[in-house]
């Protein structure tokens, strides 16, 4: 297999970075921005790409393996930051007006690149690698480094640079003038100051507050030229000659590093909180399932109260295909929905889940059906506008998607929406889909055989616990509930008093 | 640098106050105290002459001081030390606190507060202010050296170790490192005369620097890698830049093949003063570490020796006033005794040598003391509590002799006279006060209770001070009480005779104030049953009945 992506098989198989439409729904935009934010740099594009099959969704996993061994994803980050260096030095080079300013920034351009493929390789080597992106990647580095052409950029380009390094020069600035000479400068006031055993802060530039030469600096450099002008046209003739020096798809594969790079970040940053990460199996013969499963929206926004987060675990056996899922308003209901949602989304970028352990089964897409907030309604009845949603969901018409369904129908009356509702579940069930359809209607856990009933619970003591447990749909009502909540029974009321 | 003289091992960082301090500064009047400790004696040949006025600083620096309480008989022993020191050494520690306050208000003045407040806004200003403020302590830490080497026979622990710290920490060598680094940038906040306003010809020299520095090329041929061979402050004379003798040179500058020349309108010249700023900069770096030693030392040593000296100033008060004063002794917290014990804010107050209380007191955690109206009980118990407050942070009292424990949880809860009117608001506070206290009681703790619950009536304020104050007893606080509630009083006394026959030693004593067969009040307290009347009919008729016989006269 040639190199050409470590995204996917295919080179660039979706072009397509506008947000996908369940993303919201999911919250999974909070969750992609957290990652951006602690990765520093935009990477929320990435996040949009999906694989275009099942075979690139199991090239993606298996890089993203190979990425989670420490010493691998070291040397990644390592080439990633020296290429981040080159594409500074190519910035800088494009916006500074002096010639001679340009040649000495395309050596920094070319070194970087140059260092950065060499250790690349270097640390590659020692590694096992059991992802075909990143063996191919490796195989064609290989050949890419002992080619001539590279052998000669880099040996021009270091010896440039050390020819650079070595233009060096004292400046006298005295009685209103400043005399260059070339004779070498004796550290005796850096050795005054340091008599004390103290020491001082980095000596910063003076001329760093533009990237451009100063009128000194320029200066400096003609009365310098006057005995060193063959250096800088030697500088001059590398940058003509090395204009266009950069191999495409290595700056591709710097592109998408980021992707996985960022993920392992903000997975670690997760663990060290205590939540659990799984790469997932994705056996589409066996049930789907998932343990220690938890919404990742939810635990970020609930880190910084130091809230905890409830998680639950479910099994979808053969001749299942669809949850249906009441309890009480507040219970957790609609969190659960979401996290099965990021299940099958992470699942499909390959990579980890928020959960202990998981198998998920190959699913060619991910649909989603909120019901929007009344403040948010176009003007249309709020019944309509649901219908209006939920017509494109119904007409894709594609098999085997993952469907999430929360609070449909929710105006209607409780016999029309008993009837709606079993038509929509049966349609996707038609469809060979999966998923989960959040309901407040008892009657549509027992539709259809394929329906699993699911019920959030409350403990012995009537609180809600958020868990998720495979039931008979409650009856009883929940005021209780929210009295408790509140801590607002006579007992409590005692209690807190006392204190 | 560590100052260390209010701890043997701390500096002052805001230690935590007595609880609810502003009650008890107004309880016991202490403003009176720490305004008198901010205005010294002035004697012209051993007469007092006068007063001098109230230095806030000082005042605020004796209620901050007298608000903390001191742990252990160490620590006041260590304060008491300096204490005598100072006294001893009058001159030394006025000249001391004296030339901090010169050296602070320096410092502010060139602009101390703005730049805390502002942050840094104009480097380039912070920078001069920098090179000022070295130069400002350089002097100043010499003449603190100085004086402290004058003050020859210094003999606490805290002063001898100071000045044994600063002789190692600012030995004549450092002095000499840092004045001739301030030498060498003075260029840099001197006035170089290209202030066009001038007068030709007014200014005859100017300092300018020379320096000069390695460099090497960097990325995009930026120059970096600096490296410091010389700086130099030279004085040279002074030449207009625009006068033909500065042209013709500039012109010959020129001609030599190497030269950058800088004429005023030299696009160069930018660089040269950022280049200036950034060396000035880097050089006061190395400055950083001695600002930063000093920069809390003045105010520590300002603030530190105020209390001294507002403490030299309170012993001669008490002498101007011809009242006995002595160093407290420290006992555990079942003692409290004293010989001629005054109430020091009132003798202020009135400029009178009041009349003295003598008690000995041992084993008792609760006083009550009860007896005859204007007698003189509330006075008594603030005189314990002044001397305790005082004794409590290192300073002497108003007494022949005061032997006490050390009660770091200490409080009052008086009664204001003109405001016990009889509404359930006003309990209401009281209650939440004690609850207050309550709260926050310690492991030794002290509460002087004036008055309390005599906002309710006599007998229901009696039922909550005897439920209260057998609590606290109980839970090992100890109290100090003026009372009017006879039944409450009545009611502790009889469970005292009780334990008394039980052959037990009760925790409990009882104090009057004491009146002669005549009715005339000595202003004494003495141990004494409580009565049953505070005698109130005599005050009634000595004023009310005897006004409005007058009034009828007329």
């Amino acid at each position: 297999m040639e190199f050409t992506s470590i995204l996917d098989l295919r080179r660039r198989p979706n072009q397509d970075t506008s947000r996908p439409s369940f993303f919201v729904d999911l919250n999974l935009h909070q969750v992609v921005e957290k990652i951006q934010s602690l990765w520093g740099e935009t990477v929320v594009p990435l996040y949009h790409y999906f694989p275009v099959d099942e075979e690139c969704e199991e090239f993606r996993r298996a890089v993203y393996r190979d990425v989670k061994q420490e010493a691998v994803h070291q040397v990644l980050f390592h080439f990633y930051e020296a290429m981040k260096r080159r594409e500074n030095a190519r910035v800088k080079k494009e916006k500074v007006r002096s010639g001679l300013q340009k040649s000495s920034w395309q050596l920094r351009e070319t070194a970087e690149y140059c260092y950065a493929l060499q250790n690349l390789l270097t640390g590659l080597e020692g590694q096992e690698l059991s992802s075909e992106g990143l063996q191919a990647l490796r195989e064609y580095l290989r050949g890419y480094l002992s080619g001539e052409a590279f052998g000669q950029l880099c040996g021009e380009v270091t010896e440039l640079l050390a020819e650079q390094t070595q233009c060096r020069v004292t400046l006298i600035y005295d009685n209103q003038q400043i005399l260059v000479s070339e004779e070498p400068t004796l550290p005796m006031y850096e050795d005054y100051l340091r008599n004390t055993g103290e020491h001082g802060k980095e000596f910063k530039s003076p001329f760093c507050r533009t990237d451009e030469l100063t009128p000194l600096e320029t200066e400096v450099w003609k009365l310098y030229a006057r005995k060193h002008m063959d250096l800088f046209q030697r500088m001059e003739k590398f940058r003509e000659k090395y204009s266009d020096y950069a191999e495409e798809r290595l700056l591709l594969l710097a592109e998408e590093l980021p992707f996985y790079l960022s993920f392992y970040k903000f997975e670690q940053w997760m663990k060290g909180k205590g939540f659990a990460f799984a790469l997932p199996t994705c056996d589409s013969c066996k049930p789907m399932r998932a343990e220690g499963l938890y919404d990742l929206a939810l635990a970020i926004v609930n880190l910084s109260g130091g809230k905890p987060v409830v998680d639950n675990s479910f099994y979808l056996d053969d001749g299942e295909q669809f949850f249906v899922l009441t309890g009480p308003n507040q219970g957790g209901k609609t969190t659960f929905a979401r996290s099965l949602g990021q299940l099958v989304y992470f699942a499909k970028m390959g990579l980890s889940v928020p959960a202990k352990g998981a198998n998920v089964p190959y699913f060619t897409g991910i649909l989603t059906h909120f019901s929007v907030e009344e403040s948010i309604e176009t003007g249309r009845g709020k019944l309509k506008e649901e219908l209006i949603r939920l017509l494109p969901m119904m007409e894709d018409g594609s098999r085997n998607s993952f469907v999430v369904i929360n609070e449909l129908f929710t105006t209607a009356a409780n016999y029309d929406a008993c009837i709606m509702g079993k038509n929509v579940l049966e349609h996707f069930i038609g469809l060979q889909c999966k998923g989960i359809y959040v309901t407040h209607l008892r009657e549509l856990t027992e539709c259809h055989q394929a329906v699993v009933s699911l019920a959030a619970m409350l403990d012995e003591n009537r609180q809600q616990n958020f868990k998720v447990v495979r039931s008979k749909a409650e009856t009883k009502g929940c005021a209780i509930n929210q009295v408790n909540k509140y801590q607002l029974t006579y007992e409590q009321l005692k209690e807190r008093l006392a204190r | 640098m560590n100052t260390y003289l209010l701890y043997r091992n701390r500096d002052w960082k805001s230690p935590e106050t007595y609880f609810d301090y502003g009650s008890i500064v107004q309880d016991l009047s202490l403003h009176i105290l720490f305004r008198m400790a901010s205005r010294a004696v002035i004697y012209e040949r051993d007469e007092v002459k006068g007063i001098t006025e109230t230095d806030p600083f000082l005042q605020e620096t004796m209620k901050r001081v007298m608000g903390v309480s001191l742990e252990t008989y160490e620590e006041i022993a260590y304060r008491q030390e300096i204490l005598k020191d100072c006294l001893n050494h009058e001159q030394f520690a006025r000249e001391l606190y004296s030339e901090l306050t010169d050296i602070l208000r320096e410092w502010a003045h060139l602009g101390r507060q703005e730049r805390k407040r502002t942050g840094s806004r104009n480097p380039v200003g912070d920078l001069m202010m920098d090179i000022q403020v070295l130069r400002l302590f350089l002097k100043g830490l010499a003449r603190i050296r100085t004086l402290f080497e004058e003050a020859a026979d210094l003999r606490s622990e805290g002063l001898c170790t100071l000045r044994d710290r600063l002789r190692e920490q600012f030995p004549e060598e450092t002095e000499q490192h840092y004045r001739t680094i301030a030498d060498q940038i003075a260029f840099y906040i001197s006035d170089r005369g290209d202030d066009e306003d001038r007068y030709p010809g007014e200014k005859l020299t100017v300092e300018l620097p020379r320096i000069v520095f390695g460099v090497q090329a960097g990325d995009g041929m930026k120059l970096e890698g600096f490296v410091l061979q010389q700086v130099e402050t030279q004085t040279k004379k002074y030449r207009d830049p625009n006068s033909a003798i500065s042209k013709v040179q500039g012109f010959l500058q020129n001609r030599n093949g190497n030269v950058i020349p800088l004429s005023a309108d030299s696009p160069v010249r930018e660089q040269t003063s950022a280049l200036e700023f950034e060396v000035v900069r880097y050089v006061m770096s190395f400055c950083e570490p001695f600002l930063k030693f000093y920069d809390d030392f003045f105010d520590q040593l300002h603030l530190q020796m105020g209390f001294y000296v507002g403490a030299v100033n309170l012993v001669h008060h008490m002498k101007r006033l011809g009242l006995d004063h002595c160093f407290p002794t420290v006992c555990t917290q079942n003692t409290l005794r004293f010989a001629d014990l005054k109430e020091f804010v009132m003798c202020i107050e009135q400029r009178v040598n009041a009349v003295g209380n003598t008690c000995d007191i041992e084993e008792k955690s609760l006083l009550i003391v009860t007896g005859a109206n204007q007698g003189g009980k509330s006075t008594f118990l603030r005189s314990i509590g002044i001397a305790q407050v005082c004794m409590q942070c290192g300073l002497p009292v108003t007494a022949a002799s005061y032997a006490s424990g050390i009660f770091p949880s200490f409080f009052t809860h008086f009664t204001r006279r003109e405001d016990s009117a009889m509404n359930s608001g006003r309990l209401d506070e009281e209650l939440g006060r004690m609850n207050q206290i309550i709260e926050h009681l310690g492991e030794r703790s002290i509460i002087l209770l004036n008055e309390s619950f005599a906002t309710t009536t006599e007998k229901e304020g009696s039922v909550i001070a005897y439920d209260i104050i057998k609590a606290l007893q109980e839970a090992g606080v100890k109290i100090l009480t003026v009372t009017h509630l006879l039944s409450f009083a009545k009611k502790v006394y009889e469970e005292t005779k009780q334990t008394e026959a039980a052959g037990e030693n009760p925790k409990t004593t009882f104090l009057s104030a004491q009146r002669l067969e005549n009715g005339r009040r000595t202003f004494k307290m003495i141990q004494h049953e409580p009565e049953l009347t505070s005698f109130g009919l005599d005050l009634y008729e000595s004023i009310i009945v005897n006004k409005n016989e007058d009034s009828k006269r007329r």
